[in-house]
């Protein structure tokens, strides 16, 4: 090993970022070179003096904290005045996902008794995207849409087919995720299957 | 002393709890500043950058990706935001030695010094503080990260963005650079 090489490998070796056979070489290097080993006493010398830079006291520390709370404080109102309230944007997503529910509702219904066109029962899956991430995002808003789906449901529930109440109870989210795609294809495996519903 | 874990504690962060935010930054909040020190250098703008920077991760924990290093993401907003201060601070005093050049006089720069009476360490301290300070932003950077933070290189890769290859190089230079400017004080000075 040169010393060009044995002064890089001290850096690394000061990290602890040498593999055991380089550290082994450059041990070997150092016995016989003094200029690398006052190298190396002169970097142990730097590293064990840079220290801590900030020391800062408990006072500080607790102050710090105070600011930073005051300045997320004032965020989180600054959010909470540019959003409705809360109350009022469930509402809104509650009236959107009961509209949703009874247009898959009525299919249903309806699908049970004679075929119907496919535009006058599919909802547009682009409206729903916003609930749908809302409620991922707030909990309190999926617990509301979840029971208003699970009521909505019920409340259909006596027209539904047992696999379709079944699939809907397992996944109250079920009919507001499916993409249009999705719903046209279960449209048409129901077309297959009882000659009821599904595009035309 | 709050016993959740760490990841406990950035779910609920990330599900709007604030309490659980406070406790992240009561974990953090000196190491995160160890590092804006060492970059801006002094204390008036560490203590600005540390406040930025957990402000930045309050406002974007949402995407902080769950089952990744909670202390690497925050080291990495620390680090982004501290680069871009001494770009912008580099701006402002170029802008000032030029005013100074047309007669405006300008904010005067000033370098730590140990206060009179110190010890030797004390000097020494203030002088790296001062020459590290000098480095370059990546390397101040791979610096703080490694010997103030003890991140491995491959941590500190991490954080910075960059392969463990550069980390070491960049470490190499930096201690090059600081033993020529330090050379009298770590006794090197053979001349």
């Amino acid at each position: 090993m040169r010393c060009g090489e044995a002064e890089r490998r001290l850096s690394d070796d000061l990290d602890g970022a040498l593999s055991p056979r380089r550290k082994a070489r450059l041990e070997a290097h150092l016995s016989s070179c003094p200029a690398c080993r006052a190298s190396r006493d002169g970097l142990a010398r730097l590293q064990a003096a840079a220290g801590d830079p900030a020391d800062r006291s408990p006072e500080y520390w607790a102050g710090f904290e105070g600011r930073l709370e005051a300045k997320i404080s004032a965020i989180e109102s600054g959010r909470d005045a540019a959003a409705p309230s809360p109350v009022w944007r469930r509402w809104a997503w509650a009236a959107l996902a009961v509209s949703v529910l009874a247009a898959a509702g009525a299919w249903f219904t309806l699908a049970r008794r004679a075929p119907v066109a496919t535009e006058a029962w599919i909802p547009s899956g682009d409206a729903l995207i916003p609930l749908i991430e809302a409620a991922e995002g707030d909990p309190g808003l999926e617990q509301d849409v979840d029971r208003l789906v699970r009521a909505s449901l019920e409340e259909f529930g006596g027209s539904l087919d047992a696999d379709a109440a079944v699939l809907s109870t397992a996944d109250p989210l079920f009919w507001e995720s499916v993409s249009d795609d999705e719903l046209r294809a279960i449209a048409s495996e129901l077309e297959k299957e009882s000659g009821l519903g599904g595009p035309k | 002393m709050d016993e959740r874990s760490e990841a406990e504690l950035v779910e609920e962060a990330r599900r709007g709890g604030r309490e659980a935010f406070a406790e992240l930054v009561r974990r953090h909040e000196r190491r995160i500043y160890g590092v804006v020190y060492r970059m801006a250098g002094n204390n008036s703008d560490a203590d600005d950058l540390a406040q930025e920077v957990f402000l930045t991760a309050w406002k974007a924990i949402g995407s902080f990706r769950s089952g990744s290093s909670f202390y690497t993401w925050l080291y990495r907003i620390a680090v982004n935001a501290s680069l871009t201060f001494l770009k912008k601070r580099a701006r402002e005093r170029n802008r000032t030695v030029f005013d100074e050049s047309l007669g405006v006089a300008g904010p005067s720069r000033m370098s730590p010094s140990a206060p009179e009476g110190s010890s030797a360490a004390d000097e020494l301290k203030a002088r790296i503080e001062e020459a590290v300070g000098g480095l370059p932003g990546h390397f101040r950077a791979a610096f703080a990260l490694v010997v103030d933070q003890g991140l491995s290189h491959a941590d500190a890769a991490r954080v910075l963005g960059c392969s463990e290859n550069t980390v070491s190089w960049r470490m190499h230079k930096a201690r090059r650079i600081l033993r020529e400017r330090l050379k009298s004080f770590l006794g090197e000075d053979r001349s």
